[in-house]
């Protein structure tokens, strides 16, 4: 319950950055998004990165939980890596 | 990685030390990249060792319930005394949810030209009897390869092994160094750009796994640390004494104290367990080891199990063999020895619950591909560049057809040793050593064909064969044991329907592989180099190669 708790909040903070970033926002909005609501969301995808490391913590304490942290980080952004090339292959196709 | 490329069209001003680490990656890269290559897909693997041993061994039923390690210690230890009478240590491994069998080694009485002698053998929890069925080293060869390779002397092994670990970390801080863009860059991935798809590849798989590709690589020097640098310890440690002290802090096998000659009984191991179940958890037991039984000096030293514990460092119960009251508690060791304990089980991963270690094996199967696409890279780089691609010269070539025998050969390879398990007469003579050399004669043949083929189609042709001879096993499975796929899932035996089912999403994974691979078309005529020129921005330049 731990892992997936801590998986779908590091899922959420990388999606969040991604969408921060200007090169993503073209590819995956059409469109760059205003300086205010990057920094909004990039804001949101750190504090989302931040309560991930907290809750693997407290649950499972520092050394399982920090290790166990680093590999849902890991899987978390390979996620969304692998899910904005779907998306851009999909455009791309249309 | 291009920087180098970049420094040609440049050649105004030295050499910047981006320049310098890239091409110390590349080659740093290159030298050592199949045995790394190897290294870590073997070593990934072996996080899921005690399942393939427990698929490798179909006769041993599905351990339903983890039995009592206080039950099965004396049955097995009896059965140790009569195959290992007078030894001076033998020792017995619990079995646990991933494990169900008795795994045990003894040392001879007697030494072969001053070298200690071992023998091993795998019990039946259930009977204390030696496992009747193949004779096989189960998933034991991956985990033992990954490390100390085989054919060839251990400690050179071992030393070869660290030699690449080292490289291995070079190539990590200079691909850092090199690759400057990392948080720029993070999540980018351009699709069908040739090169530049096959560089932000590598680069997201490097970087998304970087804490565990740094954090494996130094870690597993840290495991052989004793080994290659000895110095410090040869300049402090040099009375018996010390020696001991520091076996203890590193090492939970003590050494054998000296027989006294009298003959007595080794005292019922059962209460011993039940006191080392008091402490640490019934199902918690790790390692059981007797020095000296049956003499009046014998002493037995319980573990715990290292599933839950981020560290390595020992911890153990002494007890008299004879009277089996309990002598020594061992707890905690120093800081330095505590550092190292953690650093092994991280690298082990043998603390991990079921979802971190398939976190493991993932981050561990992109830091593969990581090392794959680094080789194959190598070679996309220098095609477009050939003046003839059918005749490429020979350092191409050499790197190319390794790289198939590497990738696709070792994949064929690894599923063969499977298949052999499976297929061998149960009869054979040294059964479990045709098993290991069945993985090599695959794995040659493989090379033999990667090196008599186009590239190309060996490319293909091998993942193909990968791809069917993982596809297949399963099958294989219904037809030479009586625990088909379907049998496994619904009598809950996850050790082996979980395996057959990664089996089938790895030959997925070779069959995307050998279908990009045919697809590909690859660039070969030289191209135009102008766009490095003309673009004015000098980051860009470094991945604008063609």
């Amino acid at each position: 319950m731990n892992h997936l708790a801590v998986s779908l909040l590091s899922l959420l903070a990388f999606t969040l950055l991604v969408l921060s970033m200007d090169r993503h926002q073209q590819d995956l909005l059409g469109h760059e998004l205003p300086a205010s609501q990057s920094r909004i969301l990039r804001r949101g995808g750190w504090l989302a990165l931040l309560a991930s490391l907290v809750m693997a913590v407290a649950a499972k304490g520092w050394s399982f939980g920090l290790v166990s942290w680093c590999g849902h980080l890991s899987l978390s952004a390979g996620v969304v890596v692998l899910a904005t090339i779907a998306w851009e292959r999909r455009k791309a196709v249309k | 990685m291009t920087a180098s490329e970049n420094k040609k069209t440049k050649q105004t001003g030295p050499r910047g030390i981006r320049q310098t680490m890239s091409d110390l990656h590349i080659w740093a890269g290159l030298l050592v990249g199949w045995v790394l290559y190897a290294m870590f897909i073997t070593g990934t693997v072996s996080y899921f060792k005690e399942e393939i041993s427990q698929w490798m061994r179909p006769e041993l039923a599905h351990q339903r319930v983890v039995p009592d390690a206080a039950e099965v210690a004396p049955r097995v230890a009896r059965e140790l005394q009569q195959l290992a009478p007078d030894s001076p240590q033998w020792s017995m491994r619990m079995p646990d949810e991933r494990n169900n069998v008795v795994s045990t080694f003894w040392r001879a009485p007697s030494t072969e030209n001053g070298r200690r002698v071992f023998g091993s053998a795998v019990f039946d929890p259930a009977t204390g009897l030696k496992v009747d069925g193949r004779e096989t080293n189960g998933g034991e060869f991956f985990y033992r390869f990954h490390f100390q390779f085989h054919y060839m002397p251990v400690l050179w092994a071992r030393w070869l092994a660290s030699f690449c670990a080292m490289f291995m970390l070079v190539a990590i801080v200079s691909g850092v160094i090199t690759h400057k863009k990392i948080f720029v860059d993070f999540f980018t991935f351009r699709w069908g750009k040739g090169q530049r798809s096959w560089l932000d590849a590598h680069n997201v798989l490097s970087v998304l796994g970087l804490p565990f590709h740094a954090m494996i690589t130094y870690t597993g020097l840290v495991t052989l640390m004793m080994m290659t640098m000895p110095w410090g310890n040869s300049a402090v440690i040099n009375t018996p004494s010390d020696r001991q002290a520091l076996q203890a802090q590193m090492s939970s096998f003590l050494p054998a104290p000296k027989p006294s000659g009298e003959k007595l009984e080794l005292a019922p191991l059962t209460g011993m367990v039940q006191q080392a179940q008091a402490r640490w958890g019934t199902h918690n037991i790790g390692n059981i080891t007797v020095n000296l039984a049956g003499d009046a000096h014998a002493q037995v030293t319980i573990t715990p199990s290292e599933a839950g514990r981020v560290s390595h460092s020992p911890q153990y119960m002494l007890f008299n063999g004879v009277t089996g009251e309990l002598r020594e508690v061992k707890d905690h060791v120093g800081g330095a020895a505590e550092t190292r304990g953690v650093m092994f089980a991280l690298h082990l991963g043998r603390f991990a619950d079921t979802t971190l270690r398939w976190l493991y094996f993932l981050v561990s199967l992109a830091g593969t591909a990581m090392v794959g696409t680094g080789l194959v890279m190598w070679t996309v780089k220098r095609r477009s560049k050939l003046p003839n691609p059918q005749k490429p010269y020979f350092g191409f070539w050499l790197v190319e057809r390794l790289n198939i025998a590497a990738i696709a050969g070792l994949s064929i390879a690894m599923a063969g040793m499977l298949w052999a398990n499976r297929l061998l007469p149960l009869a054979l003579d040294k059964r479990a050593e045709w098993e290991i050399h069945s993985f090599f004669i695959i794995w040659g043949v493989t090379l033999l064909w990667a090196m008599l083929r186009p590239a190309k189609r060996a490319w293909v042709e091998l993942l193909w064969a990968a791809c069917a001879a993982l596809a297949l096993l399963p099958l294989l499975n219904v037809l030479t044991t009586d625990r088909p796929l379907w049998h496994s899932v619904l009598s809950d035996d996850w050790s082996f329907a979980g395996l057959e089912l990664s089996l089938w999403a790895l030959a997925a994974l070779h069959a995307l592989l050998a279908v990009r691979t045919l697809r590909h078309q690859p660039k070969s005529k030289p191209q135009p180099r102008f766009r490095a020129v003309v673009t004015p921005n000098t980051e860009d330049t470094q991945k604008a190669a063609p």
